[in-house]
């Protein structure tokens, strides 16, 4: 299988290792459900047959968490962005999302 | 009784860097490794916010463009590696402290940091180093697709290097200076078909 890098071009799935689900938003944690909202956010993960939004981090190029969309049907991979570009797609209640440390 | 083959490897010791010399096939080299000495190295980041400005300093004050992907840019003694976005390489053969030119050119622009120890530098030169690489890479290397001036910060043999072609028929690579041994026993082994020349002496 092999991963678009926005920044380094297509590099094979050796060089990245995979987090999981981009999807799920951090909860607010003052709201008043917080703790049920938490228990979803941390052990609760949808298992679809298709399309999936899912983080990779580049270990082995440019160290950047990438997002990728995989079919997990087929593997086929219909494209990636920078973690930092998929802010306002991702993230937590604050605009967090994974590996952006700044 | 199986008939043993000999192997440049059988008579390396796992733990040490190769001697200099000839490997595998005598009267040819495909493949000439030249580790270079002596070669300063830094990283730069940009300060939040102070890319645009770097890019006008370097032109500015180096005469140097930085490259917005990965890509080596030559100028004189000086290279400068895309590794990342908003992240650079920076090396020079002249300089004793290029970390301490880019400070005193960038100032608070920049994070610099000083990498001459961190890494060893190979040049590979000759007909075959296209081939050889392509036996432990996971990207193109065919010279009709990485051209000189390319970059890439990969994995060769399962070791991460970076790598960049330099001219029409050589390469330079950092390795971090603990895999250096590793990375050498892959070139001895992968190139000996070719003959694999080592100047372990800079």
């Amino acid at each position: 299988m092999r991963i678009p890098c926005p920044y380094c071009g297509e590099r094979d799935a050796h060089e990245f290792s995979y987090l999981g689900d981009a999807t799920p938003a951090r909860p607010d944690p003052a709201a008043p459900d917080a703790q049920d909202r938490f228990f979803d956010y941390v052990y609760l993960r949808d298992n679809p047959a298709g399309a999936h939004q899912e983080w990779w981090y580049h270990a082995y190029g440019c160290r950047q968490w990438v997002q990728v969309e995989r079919n997990t049907l087929t593997h086929a991979v219909a494209g990636a962005r920078l973690a930092r570009d998929a802010r306002d797609a991702a993230g937590d209640a604050a605009g967090n999302v994974p590996g952006d440390a700044s | 009784m199986a008939e043993h083959w000999s192997h440049p490897l059988d008579t390396l010791p796992f733990d040490t860097v190769p001697p200099a010399g000839h490997y595998g096939v005598a009267d040819m080299t495909g493949v000439a490794a030249r580790r270079i000495e002596g070669l300063s190295i830094a990283t730069l980041a940009p300060a939040r916010g102070a890319e645009a400005a770097i890019t006008e300093t370097m032109r500015q004050a180096l005469a140097m463009e930085l490259p917005g992907a990965s890509r080596a840019v030559f100028a004189g003694a000086r290279t400068l590696i895309g590794t990342a976005p908003g992240r650079w390489l920076a090396l020079s053969s002249l300089d004793r402290d290029i970390a301490g030119t880019l400070r005193a050119a960038l100032g608070p622009l920049a994070a610099i940091t000083d990498q001459s120890d961190a890494f060893i530098a190979l040049d590979l030169a000759g007909p075959k180093v296209a081939d050889t690489l392509a036996k432990g890479a996971l990207i193109d290397l065919d010279p009709r697709v990485f051209l000189p001036g390319m970059a890439a910060t990969t994995v060769l043999a399962h070791i991460g290097i970076t790598l960049w072609r330099r001219e029409e028929a050589t390469w330079r690579l950092l390795v971090a200076r603990s895999f250096e041994a590793a990375l050498l026993r892959f070139l001895v082994s992968s190139a000996a078909e070719y003959g694999f020349e080592l100047d372990a002496r800079g």
